[in-house]
């Protein structure tokens, strides 16, 4: 598949001309959604401020920028991989710059009933087809038509029926910096049959100041009563764009744990979507940004209550320092069917100095008349007597602010149900607010 | 210990404390007593080192340093402690990691090793026994859920642990039942000793029921207008506060 030549994009989508995909040029399916994708990406481009769900997020910058498709060869030894991940003695995806490492993953001795393929392999593409692009629309979001036209990479995870996956799978995505201004574009599939349990985590991560782009849609499907624990962590490099889409339908009695923590690129955007289409469906939606200098981050997000007697709960949470921006956006749809709906969202922001922005909008659209549901955001600062008492206990004042970020932080983790992994993130974010500040 | 000469604090540009004078020598335990707005709680949060308040005049010299010139955690690092009158609750803050904290922060000044964590559990094991609380506390988040009696054996565990030379307690017994009050109390009887000098700031005298104080002192409008021993203040449960500012 090549992509148009700059003449027929649209302006924001010039950085994309005469691209070319090589994966899969054999593989009718693929072939076909590939084209469908081009017709919609010629139509749409990539969206403008004039577009509501982009009104606060300028991708200006990024149409400014001129992106290498090819990689450079990289070496990170097994060693480094060890170090950058978050666990260990756990089932490892490795990616360098958009290329899958056999070397650096650990996927030797899967338990029965799992498996992980790239999606460059012959095998990962069969297992990703039933699903690959069924849950997102491509005629609503130029960035997921863009990821179809131009996916080269990823992982498809499947998990068997009634299989409950004991160790945890990590996905480390590393950006190395080689290749200056690589782009790269991820499509990871998740699989969960009925009554089967996983627990997954995406790592990106960027290794040098240089730009980069990460363009990554992650889709799930959970079956009957299928549960996901989905964590993802992204810690790019300062001068990175991360732009991902993440999004799940839900089988009846299915429960999906997401977890959302953006920590680096100069410019993220996270769209987070959940269809709850079978009774009893919960979701856990929650997420963590940590912003500083001229960081910009954009989390949209959103649930569909469709059926009667479904759950949903949500809680972002973000510290803002310097100049950045943060947005925030959730909506919660509950559907005319969806009797019983319980649906708990809240955007909570502490900010740290006077020139960063928040942008927070919780949106709620009721069609069902028995429902409980309640939504909310706050924007605060430092609590000025929990600074004097943690004073007047002999805390040295940054050391105080430093601690009361922390702990308003990391408040966002305790829905994840692993100590361990919720160990490792705290850890992470501990080591995020060294001084006070983000 | 502590000598207030003089002592003049204004909020937004208003005096709350005009002209006060107290000695407090170690090992000795004074009440201060008065009437809402008599600034009881202004003169604790000065003492603190609380932000807001504005010094016009005077000083005070705690173990010969100007305790006006020195921030809020330097004056807690060299043995002044406040236990507040509404303790704050601070979710995601573990009480064990504010203890270990406290006092590290404490040892430090004193040139002294951070305790290992065996050492330091121990050590809060035997001071929770003092406030009669559960190991649980520990691990929740500060005063968090807490009750009224808890927050506040909360803080004399706090005061338990860090050992200060000056302890300054802004109306302890408020909000509390007999029976946490009778706690609080014998906790606080318990760190009375000879090198710790204690300021207790109440309005109401069964406070001084439980910690019989060695000197009593009546606040008013900003000035301390009569002191005396414990018999003032039984005094002054009978007759109440208005004959203070008549006599005055």
């Amino acid at each position: 598949m090549k992509m148009p030549s700059k003449k027929t994009l649209t302006d924001l989508a010039t950085p994309f001309a005469n691209v070319t995909a090589d994966l899969g040029q054999h593989v009718a399916w693929l072939k076909s959604l590939r084209l469908k994708s081009l017709v919609q990406f010629n139509k749409q481009g990539l969206p403008s401020n004039k577009h509501e769900d982009w009104k606060y997020t300028s991708l200006w910058s990024l149409s400014q920028q001129e992106f290498t498709h090819k990689a450079e060869e990289s070496d990170v030894s097994a060693e480094q991989c060890d170090q950058l991940a978050l666990l260990n003695d756990n089932y490892r995806v490795v990616i360098i710059d958009g290329i899958f490492s056999a070397q650096l993953s650990q996927l030797d001795n899967l338990q029965d009933g799992l498996t992980i393929n790239p999606l460059s392999t012959e095998e990962g593409l069969a297992k990703a087809q039933p699903d690959l692009g069924r849950q997102i629309d491509i005629t609503k979001a130029g960035f997921n038509a863009l990821n179809t036209l131009l996916m080269n990479e990823g992982f498809v995870i499947t998990v068997d029926s009634g299989v409950q996956i004991e160790k945890t799978i990590e996905v480390i995505v590393i950006n190395t910096g080689t290749t200056p201004n690589l782009a790269t574009h991820l499509r990871n599939v998740i699989v969960m049959a009925d009554n089967s349990q996983a627990t997954v985590i995406e790592h990106y991560i960027g290794l040098t100041d240089n730009v980069s782009l990460t363009n990554v849609v992650t889709e799930a499907v959970l079956a009957t009563n299928a549960e996901l624990n989905h964590y993802k962590l992204q810690q790019e490099s300062s001068n990175a764009f991360h732009i991902a889409t993440l999004a799940a339908k839900q089988g009846s009695k299915s429960q999906w744990k997401t977890n959302n923590i953006s920590l680096g690129a100069k410019l993220a955007r996270n769209d987070v979507h959940s269809q709850l289409l079978g009774q009893q469906s919960h979701v856990v939606m929650d997420g963590l940004y940590l912003a500083n200098n001229e960081q910009h981050i954009d989390n949209h997000t959103r649930i569909d209550h469709t059926v009667a007697n479904t759950t949903s709960e949500e809680l972002y949470k973000g510290v803002l320092d310097d100049k950045s921006h943060a947005v925030f956006n959730g909506k919660v749809i509950v559907h005319k069917d969806a009797q019983k709906t319980d649906a708990n969202q809240q955007n909570q922001n502490l900010l740290i100095s006077r020139g960063c922005e928040i942008d927070t909008k919780p949106e709620m659209e009721i069609y069902a008349d028995d429902v409980k549901c309640a939504h909310g955001s706050t924007v605060g600062q430092i609590n000025e007597d929990h600074l004097f008492f943690l004073r007047a206990r002999g805390l040295d004042e940054v050391s105080a602010r430093s601690l009361l970020t922390y702990a308003f932080a990391v408040d966002v983790l305790n829905r994840i149900p692993s100590e361990e992994i919720r160990q490792a993130l705290s850890a992470v974010i501990e080591q995020r607010l060294p001084q006070g500040g983000v | 210990m502590l000598e207030i000469k003089n002592l003049h604090a204004s909020v937004d540009g208003k005096e709350i404390l005009r002209g006060i004078n107290l000695t407090v020598n170690a090992g000795e335990v004074h009440a201060i007593m008065g009437p809402n707005g008599a600034g009881k709680s202004t003169l604790s949060n000065v003492l603190a080192g609380r932000d807001g308040y504005e010094i016009t005049q005077g000083e005070v010299i705690y173990k010969d340093e100007n305790l006006l010139d020195l921030e809020a955690e330097e004056r807690a690092q060299r043995g002044v402690f406040l236990a507040f009158q509404y303790p704050v609750e601070i979710p995601g803050v573990s009480n064990i990691y504010l203890l270990k904290a406290a006092l590290n922060a404490v040892r430090k000044h004193q040139g002294l090793d951070e305790l290992d964590a065996i050492d330091f559990l121990t050590l809060v094991r035997s001071k929770l026994e003092l406030v009669k609380m559960d190991e649980e506390f520990l691990h929740r988040g500060v005063n968090e859920g807490f009750s009224g009696g808890e927050k506040k054996r909360n803080e004399i565990l706090q005061m338990a642990l860090l050992e200060p030379s000056l302890a300054i307690l802004d109306e302890t017994d408020s909000g509390l039942d007999i029976d946490a009050l009778r706690t609080v109390s014998e906790g606080v009887n318990a760190l009375r000793s000879d090198d710790r000098s204690i300021v207790m700031i109440t309005h109401y005298q069964r406070l001084l029921d439980y910690i019989v104080p060695d000197f009593v002192h009546v606040l008013s409008d900003g000035q301390i207008v009569k002191s005396g021993d414990k018999e003032l203040a039984k005094e002054l449960e009978k007759t109440g506060y208005s004959w203070v500012n008549e006599d005055a």
